[in-house]
């Protein structure tokens, strides 16, 4: 009897050995010379058109030919399917001279009128192009081919950034769009698994050269593994499967800096941003005496003063952020103003302003002039640590000027409800992810009537004197043509913002980012795609 | 006669089952917060598209009887609707995740109860230290499934199927042993054992028969552990499966793929709870 | 059922012994030593502290209360709701018992998470962390029930045709009385099911917090402090991780072994 016990418990070990081995899913067999990196979804799309997520965009970015290139690390923008391009002086019209001897992926030839179909399917209203919006009013762009290898488009108004615009939009074969198969960039998709793998391969007739003549891109493909949870993205990164991680959390990027020393690289602080606000919306279904205080400049400034930007810094991300008091990072050197003066953290002067503006104490909760005790929430996404983690700091930051803060996390349909549509929340913590240098691309987070304008979303006039002003200094940076005159506004709306605090800045987080030593060629920059957004010189060590 | 009525009695439950559970996976779903956002209408770049694309959806989910035709049609023309994240045939995207999903449940299923029923008939039979066998079930339950996975990351061993299985098992061994342990000590079977009547004999001859009906509950019980284990597993471990499309479905509120879902495990619920019934009707009858 | 007295002593010297961590002067939940990260055991910080600098041992021991005392009563709730559905549905005429089958399937089958998402937004976002923990142990329990519930039921069918009990019913018993002897046999479906909610509800309280529901900050949660456990970049950091799980493995253990059985 005893050996049957015996034996049993020996089946279950048996078991439990097989089970272990069943191991979980592991990524393809990687191809020769073939770079290798993780996306968090499935591409909602491979019309290079119609992107309208980032891992469609990844997709994008990599298989798409483009007349111009943005060059992330010099904010330039520069030719590749065109030779050269021109900007005539009233920013009307542009003209590109496509390089000799184009060529599509498969084969066929790559001439004035694919780029005219490419760039007329863009804007037109059927197509919903994402991108046809930077064209502030794409019903009237022109675009003509006077000859086989050039190209001219006339613009209704002048736009400012125009040539990155040009940067989104792929050339594709007139009259067959293929959804990436056929493509004029470094890659086209060869495979796609639903949930598994994008497959990419090499364009063998790219038009880009090296310096040296040889072909690029250099790698062989690229394979972009499916891949939702974050720790199963750093192991396949340790097994050597994946090359790059962009985006690392602060605490695995200090992890991999333990294990893996070498491969992880803090590019300082990032164009992002993460900041809270008031809800200050007239129509917001919230009690009356709160609305006061959110729209009360004390209240922001005294909140601000109150929040230890340095804490968030040190105990959220690890050392990993800057504090922040502007929405131009300092690592946007062209336009981050460095006479901007803030108001600086100062609990006690926090406590006194209030108690100015008819606030007082009760015991060591604050209670305003009508006597209703400062309590609010502060809503976050659910499922980000680091924010989570910041609200909760401020949750105590602010206790100690006595307001009593709630913190809600909420899915990211439920949250953008509450924020675009029914207005029903008091603050909220949330990042601002920049995509270019140029603060134009704020234009409709700061223009009172743009629906993303969070504080109080699509005013019919400026709710108040300085948002007003802000209308004004944006629309003059976004028509001037002389620098110093956009530099000028743009300077002036920092100012206002950081004197009025609609949004409260707190930190830009460090760009974290994790490089396989295998590959070369990387120069990690902090615009997006900041990895490989020079694709076509990464390779992997060793491959042809 | 008495079979197609059987059969006419469970065609209609499941019927009315699955007309149940449209209605109220609809409703929830409609009526849930978010329906008609999109984290991407924070985006600069792609929140003018997003918005018209919500626009769209509103019109269309104006009435939920009206969406709820539209689901009917969607399943009448045999493609379940088409998803609203991806613009292709649910169907489309359920297909290829069957196979991954029903072999991953299979495979899990049959591996938790080799592990529980082992470790139950083990623990039933040993007269002391019953606490010592129930501490690593409890450990088990006590870790949630993300720290398993993690763990399952950490050590390079392991995967969906074992972390499944080990759940499945470590609920399926509480109320096994509790089960066995009392069948163990009924009279009968105490002579049996004095008598020294071989352990597989008793185990075929006098315990499973008496446990039967609750064997067959507890096989139902376990399938509804697995089905609500799939979601966090299949997310975990990056399984192209239905629970990650149900999770990614769910995030996105996409409706028709979600419905779909929800109906295959619905079925899956009530044909479990029929095949356990059997035995049960059968005695009655 | 006889019970053991030993372990619910010790479950009851837990309990007062989380209660004197609370209640001690200077000790504070919510309080972050924005200094001492993550440290390791000291005289000021027993058990170290945590990501946010507060004390591991106070959270743990305010946790232990708070997510227990949630947990059993949710669970306690839905064992006896799986009970009452299952058992009455077992002796009830056959039509109502297929109907309760039917909702027990449905009710297993939808996508409850939705529901939750609404019990969110119908909340204040100000209702403060207790309230809203204590709206989601309900709801929890309140969703637990349909799959025990079919095993009771089940198992109930089963006693309907044991031979004391068609004796019971031949010598005229009523059906309330009938019910009345038979919860005592379902006891091995309805003990495990117990045991088994704690856990999975003080998880479920944590899963919860990615819809606003559950124990918000600055609240301990035990389920939270759990979820710990999946982020690799901590567990190499510091071994206190382990000891919100061991403790909750230390109180089923002990709850296992209050029961006698057999």
């Amino acid at each position: 009897m005893r050996m049957r016990r015996d034996l049993a418990g020996f089946l279950l070990a048996i078991l439990v050995a097989a089970a272990a081995k069943n191991c979980a899913a592991q990524a393809a067999a990687r191809l020769p010379g073939e770079l290798a990196w993780t996306i968090g979804y499935d591409p909602k799309t491979f019309d290079p058109a119609k992107v309208d997520d980032v891992d469609s965009e990844t997709v994008r970015y990599l298989t798409a030919g483009v007349l111009l290139r943005y060059n992330r690390l010099t904010q330039a923008v520069e030719p590749r399917l065109a030779e050269s391009w021109s900007l005539s002086p009233d920013g009307k019209t542009m003209t590109f001279h496509l390089r000799a001897g184009l060529k599509f992926s498969d084969g066929s030839a790559l001439t004035s009128r694919d780029v005219v179909w490419s760039i007329r399917r863009v804007l037109l209203p059927a197509t919903a192009a994402p991108v046809a919006d930077e064209f502030v009013a794409p019903a009237g762009v022109r675009v003509d081919a006077p000859d086989a290898s050039t190209v001219i488009v006339h613009l209704p108004q002048r736009v400012v950034g125009i040539g990155k615009v040009f940067d989104e939009i792929a050339i594709e074969p007139a009259e067959r769009p293929s959804e990436g198969r056929v493509t004029s960039g470094p890659f086209f998709v060869a495979d796609y698994q639903r949930s598994q793998s994008v497959r990419l391969r090499r364009n063998p007739y790219y038009a880009l050269r090296d310096a040296s003549g040889a072909a690029l891109p250099r790698a062989s493909g690229v394979r972009l593994d499916i891949v939702e949870n974050p720790e199963q993205q750093i192991r396949l990164f340790q097994r050597g499967e994946s090359d790059l991680i962009d985006r690392l959390p602060p605490d695995i990027y200090e992890l991999l800096r333990q294990k893996a020393p070498g491969t992880v690289r803090d590019l300082g602080p990032s164009l992002n941003t993460e900041q809270m606000w008031f809800n200050q919306a007239p129509a917001s279904p919230l009690p009356s005496w709160e609305k006061t205080w959110f729209q009360s400049q004390v209240f922001r400034v005294a909140v601000s003063q109150a929040i230890h930007r340095d804490d968030i810094a040190r105990v959220v991300y690890l050392g990993h952020a800057t504090p922040a008091y502007s929405f131009v990072s300092p690592a946007n050197r062209a336009w981050y103003d460095r006479a901007l003066t803030a108001p600086r953290t100062d609990a006690a002067a926090a406590r006194a302003s209030l108690q100015r503006a008819g606030f007082r104490y009760q015991g060591t909760q604050l209670i305003d002039a009508a006597g209703h005790p400062v309590k609010f929430s502060i809503l976050t996404n659910a499922g980000n640590d680091e924010r989570l983690k910041m609200a909760t700091l401020i949750q105590q930051d602010l206790a100690a000027v006595g307001m009593q803060v709630n913190v809600v996390t909420l899915d990211f349909p439920a949250l953008i409800e509450r924020l675009m549509h029914t207005q029903d929340y008091e603050a909220c913590l949330l990042g601002l992810e920049n995509v270019d240098a140029d603060p134009n691309e704020m234009m409709n987070v700061w223009r009172s009537s743009s629906p993303n304008h969070q504080w109080n979303p699509s005013e019919k006039t400026p709710a108040t004197a300085w948002e007003a002003e802000i209308d004004k200094e944006m629309d003059l940076q976004a028509t001037s043509t002389k620098d110093a005159v956009r530099k000028t506004a743009v300077d002036r709306v920092q100012q206002i913002v950081a004197e009025e605090e609609p949004f409260i800045y707190l930190v830009y987080p460090n760009a974290l980012v994790a490089i396989s030593p295998r590959v070369e060629g990387a120069q990690p920059a902090v615009i997006e795609p900041g990895l490989w957004w020079n694709i076509e010189d990464l390779r992997l060590r060793g491959a042809r | 006669m008495k079979l197609t009525f059987s059969l006419l009695r469970s065609l209609a439950r499941a019927l009315a089952l699955v007309m149940l559970v449209m209605i109220g996976s609809t409703l929830l779903v409609r009526l849930a917060p978010g329906y008609l956002s999109d984290a991407r209408e924070m985006d600069a770049r792609y929140g003018n598209t997003v918005r018209a694309e919500l626009a769209e959806e509103g019109a269309r989910s104006r009435s939920v009887p009206q969406m709820f035709a539209q689901e009917i049609k969607g399943w009448l023309h045999g493609d379940a609707g088409v998803s609203r994240q991806f613009g292709v045939p649910a169907a489309e995207l359920i297909e290829p995740r069957l196979a991954v999903t029903g072999g991953l449940l299979l495979r899990s299923l049959l591996l938790g109860w080799g592990f529980a029923l082992t470790a139950a008939l083990v623990a039933a039979t040993r007269r002391r230290a019953r606490l010592l066998w129930q501490a690593p079930a409890t450990l088990l339950l006590a870790i949630p499934t993300a720290a398993m996975a993690t763990l399952c990351l950490l050590a390079g061993s392991g995967g969906p199927v074992l972390v499944m299985a080990l759940l499945i098992a470590a609920r399926d061994f509480k109320f096994l042993s509790r089960m066995l342990r009392r069948a163990w000590l009924e009279p009968h079977l105490l002579q049996a054992r004095a008598q020294g009547i071989r352990m597989r004999r008793m185990l075929t001859m006098y315990i499973a028969p008496a446990l039967g009906a609750q064997l067959a509950a507890l096989a139902g019980l376990s399938l509804v552990t697995a089905l609500s284990a799939l979601v966090p597993v299949e997310v975990l471990f990056d399984v192209p499966g239905l629970g990650s499309l149900a999770w990614n479905a769910a995030m996105n509120r996409d409706l028709p793929v979600l419905l779909a879902v929800t109906l295959l495990m619905a079925l899956a619920v009530t044909s479990s709870g029929m095949l356990g019934g059997q035995t049960t009707q059968g005695e009655r009858a | 059922m006889r019970i053991r007295l030993a372990p619910v002593w010790l479950l009851v010297a837990l309990a007062l012994g989380a209660s004197v961590m609370v209640a001690l002067p200077g000790a504070s939940y919510a309080h972050q030593d924005r200094e001492h990260l993550l440290a390791e055991a000291s005289l000021q910080h027993p058990a170290g502290t945590d990501a946010m600098g507060r004390d591991r041992l106070v959270r743990v021991s305010a946790a232990l209360l708070l997510s227990l005392a949630g947990a059993m009563a949710a669970s306690v709730l839905t064992t006896a709701a799986a009970a009452v559905i299952g058992g009455a549905a077992a002796f009830a005429p056959r039509g109502v018992a297929w109907l309760v089958m039917v909702v027990c399937d449905v009710f297993l089958a939808l996508p409850w998470l939705f529901l939750l998402m609404m019990v969110r937004s119908a909340l204040p976002l100000q209702a403060s962390p207790a309230h809203s923990a204590v709206v989601t142990f309900l709801v929890l329990a309140a969703l637990g029930w349909p799959a025990c519930a079919r095993a009771v039921y089940r198992g109930g069918l089963e006693l309907k045709c044991a031979g004391w009990m068609l004796q019971a019913r031949a010598s005229g018993l009523r059906r309330i009385q009938l019910v009345r002897q038979a919860l005592p046999n379902l006891l091995p479906l309805l003990l495990p099911q117990f045991l088994v909610c704690v856990p999975a509800f003080v998880i479920a309280e944590a899963n919860l917090g990615a819809l606003g529901l559950g124990i918000g900050e600055p609240l301990p949660s035990w389920g939270g402090m759990l979820l710990e456990l999946d982020n690799s970049a901590l567990l190499f950091r510091t071994q206190w991780v382990y000891f919100p799980v061991a403790l909750l493995i230390l109180v089923l253990l002990l709850l296992e072994a209050i029961p006698v059985e057999a």
